[in-house]
């Protein structure tokens, strides 16, 4: 849907973007990842030609992203801002006719997110008697009322409580599966986790790792399985031979536990089941994928 | 153009709303009309009537200064000299304002007193002067030669040496109508200077508060600047409007009531301008007093100034205000660039001054190149619009729209790039090489 081919910008003697190359799928998340300061704002701006880069090109659907493709994206930067003395309607009107809406499809598109955030009583409230929640809503119902095709969001989470961040991953996810393309930069790496497709990690404004979520969780840190079973712990630990090493326990109840068994040598997860088979009573067994924050820690201290 | 048009209208709304717009544009005019009422009015004697004690011990007035009554005063003559204290204290001197001191030399030293309780105001000290002046002169005339009055008059009177530019030999470009030029070039920077701080302010708001980058995901930097000027300029045409109406309606009130009356004192001949009084002490406040009265009501043309004053105005604020948005782009933070504002109103400053140099030297050659300079071309184009450009001069004027015109077209290019560039940057100092690097 959009693709970035050896895109770069500087700022003066700084350089913000280099050589950076992915591509956004259709109907599929991105995860846009990357410390303070990494260069993602600068690339989520070119993304909105807010910015022009100096080398390299972005496509929308193979053409050289243009004016007109905009109307066909959503953005939610990272900075919000409303203008405090319009009203919650005037402000999503603006937007909308500045998306190129007419009156008629304004009117019904917020209909929807009206109902569909419980915010009727809004309507005519200006700005800045909202609460910075409220006004997040608002300026979330801004970045979708033109039902664009592609949403970037820059830190959608951020200002939420708990109840709302999921109301807005669900949001989310219902999109993806409505077929839009999404692209979220986030340091909440287990929305990261949890809404991704695939991630791009920047770093000193190169991109440093990009790759399948599960793929990359599965792949980076060590051979961890998880296994949740009923009866002793010692006889649990008796059963694992020289193949196996538990580095970690959870116990769940007097009789439930859960005991992390890290492969050595060439023993397989097979092997692992077959050993505990009689010895406990197994519940449950997976693989214990390396968390996202760890991938990003261990890349980012990396340079 | 559609997204200028949306930002234009959200611009005007958002001013259209707000009490202080409306509060300035409807008691700014009634505000500045009372001013100049209260002015005038009081301005007027609040005593209905000067009783006046006239002590003249050698009888050169001979008991009386006017043939007729007159309005305003009412004389008693004292054939004796009467001391300052008497007057005071005196019950039988109780309802004097005032005491008139003749002495007995007065026709060769020309020095009379007049010692008040309440000091009158310019105007009846005006009129007060000219009665004794007037009532001496007979005096003079009868005592001390053969002349007729009428003939000592003309002798009298002091040889006035007019300049008229041969061009003009009725001098319909008096400096009065160019003084009328660069009020309308002074208010033209008025707008500009007020409304570019508007559009100034409003960018960083938005900077600030960071819509900005919400806005420019859709709308194109220039675009957005665009629509900004336009937008906060039609709030001043609208704001202007406004006070042109409601100045109109208050001029044709005080027409058709306070400034009649002055006007017609003016031409009833008691205190007409007779150039042999020109000299005397405060008569030229009263003269002009009477020439503003016919300056404002007879000698403007309202139709001809207005519409080059509403052109100027608009080419003058579009090119001014390219410079106050890149400016607003261009901060840091609201408080940053101080500096600069202050420069843009030196320049503005320059501007009125250069207004003022085209009445004192219409005809310098610099003055054609400041009519020609964007900065200055407002003011100095309507001072010299209000002096006459004559035929072979017009091609001046349209010469200088053009290079306004063109001034703004390059400025709106020039800011557009500075404003791109500084537009999504927060927090830092600004420099001056901000303005021109790359």
């Amino acid at each position: 849907m959009i693709t970035l081919e050896g895109v770069s910008k500087s700022f003066q003697q700084k350089i913000a973007v280099h050589d950076v190359s992915f591509s956004l799928e259709k109907g599929k998340i991105l995860g846009l990842l990357g410390p303070n300061g990494a260069g993602k704002t600068t690339i989520i701006r070119m993304m909105n030609r807010i910015f022009v880069p100096d080398k390299g090109s972005i496509f929308f659907n193979g053409e050289l992203l243009n004016q007109k493709h905009l109307r066909h994206i959503g953005y939610l930067p990272e900075e919000r801002g409303l203008y405090k003395t319009m009203t919650v309607w005037e402000h999503i009107k603006l937007i909308g006719q500045l998306r190129g809406l007419s009156k008629e499809d304004i009117t019904s598109n917020y209909k929807f997110w009206e109902e569909k955030f419980d915010i009727s009583s809004w309507k005519s409230k200006r700005i800045e008697e909202l609460s910075k929640g409220m006004a997040q809503k608002v300026q979330f119902i801004c970045t979708i009322i033109h039902q664009p095709d592609v949403l970037i969001l820059d830190e959608p989470f951020s200002g939420f409580d708990p109840v709302n961040i999921e109301l807005i991953q669900n949001e989310i996810k219902a999109m993806k599966d409505k077929g839009k393309t999404i692209l979220l930069s986030s340091h909440n790496m287990k929305s990261v986790e949890e809404l991704c497709d695939k991630v791009v990690l920047i770093n000193q404004s190169k991109k440093v790792l990009e790759g399948n979520v599960y793929d990359l969780r599965s792949q980076k840190g060590e051979d961890i399985y998880a296994i949740r079973f009923r009866g002793n712990m010692i006889a649990f630990v008796n059963a694992l031979w020289i193949g196996f090493e538990l580095v970690g326990k959870e116990e769940l109840s007097s009789d439930t536990t859960v005991a992390y068994v890290k492969m050595r040598n060439e023993s397989t997860f097979e092997d692992l089941l077959r050993t505990l088979l009689g010895q406990v009573e197994i519940e449950a067994a997976w693989k214990v994928l390396t968390s996202m924050q760890e991938i990003f820690i261990q890349e980012v201290a990396k340079k | 153009m559609r997204n200028t048009w949306i930002i234009i209208q959200r611009e005007l709304k958002e001013r259209l709303r707000t009490s202080s717009f409306w509060g300035l544009a409807v008691f700014g005019p009634v505000v500045l009309m009372l001013l100049v009422f209260l002015l005038f009015h009081f301005g007027e004697s609040q005593k209905p009537k000067w009783k006046i004690l006239v002590t003249d011990p050698a009888m050169i007035l001979e008991n009386r200064i006017m043939l007729t009554d007159s309005e305003q005063f009412e004389f008693d003559f004292l054939n004796n000299y009467l001391e300052l204290d008497d007057f005071l204290k005196g019950k039988r001197y109780q309802a004097y304002d005032g005491m008139l001191e003749i002495n007995e030399k007065v026709l060769s030293n020309k020095i009379a007193y007049f010692f008040y309780k309440e000091k009158p105001p310019l105007k009846i000290q005006t009129k007060l002067h000219y009665l004794l002046e007037k009532r001496l002169e007979e005096v003079y005339v009868a005592e001390l030669t053969d002349l007729s009055l009428g003939k000592y008059r003309e002798i009298k009177q002091p040889v006035n040496l007019a300049f008229r530019n041969v061009f003009d030999p009725k001098e319909q470009k008096s400096d009065l109508t160019s003084w009328v030029g660069w009020i309308f070039g002074a208010m033209i920077l008025f707008f500009i200077f007020v409304f570019g701080m508007t559009i100034l302010r409003s960018i960083t708001i938005e900077k600030s508060n960071r819509i900005v980058e919400v806005l420019l995901a859709t709308v194109r930097p220039r675009q957005l600047m665009l629509g900004k000027i336009i937008g906060i300029g039609m709030t001043a045409i609208i704001q202007l409007a406004i006070w042109i109406f409601l100045i109109a309606i208050g001029m044709y009130i005080f027409r058709e009531s306070f400034f009649q009356t002055a006007g017609e004192q003016a031409l009833s001949g008691s205190l007409s301008a007779d150039s042999g009084m020109k000299n005397i002490f405060g008569y030229n406040s009263w003269l002009e007093y009477n020439q503003f009265v016919e300056l404002v009501f007879e000698r403007i043309n309202f139709s001809v100034m207005l519409t080059w004053f509403g052109l100027f105005l608009v080419l003058g604020y579009l090119f001014y205000g390219t410079f106050f948005a890149s400016l607003g782009a261009m901060m840091g933070t609201e408080s940053d660039g101080q500096q600069y504002v202050v420069l843009i109103i030196s320049i503005l400053f320059f501007a009125l001054l250069s207004g003022y140099i085209t009445i004192i030297y219409p005809e310098s050659s610099l003055i054609k190149w400041l009519a020609y300079i964007p900065f200055t071309s407002p003011v100095v184009c309507m001072v010299k619009i209000s002096q006459g450009y004559s035929v072979n001069e017009i091609y001046q004027l349209f010469l200088s729209i053009t290079i306004l015109i063109l001034s703004i077209a390059g400025g709106l290019f020039f800011a557009g790039n500075r404003y791109k560039k500084g537009i999504l940057r927060f927090g830092h100092r600004l420099h001056l090489k901000d303005f021109f690097g790359k």
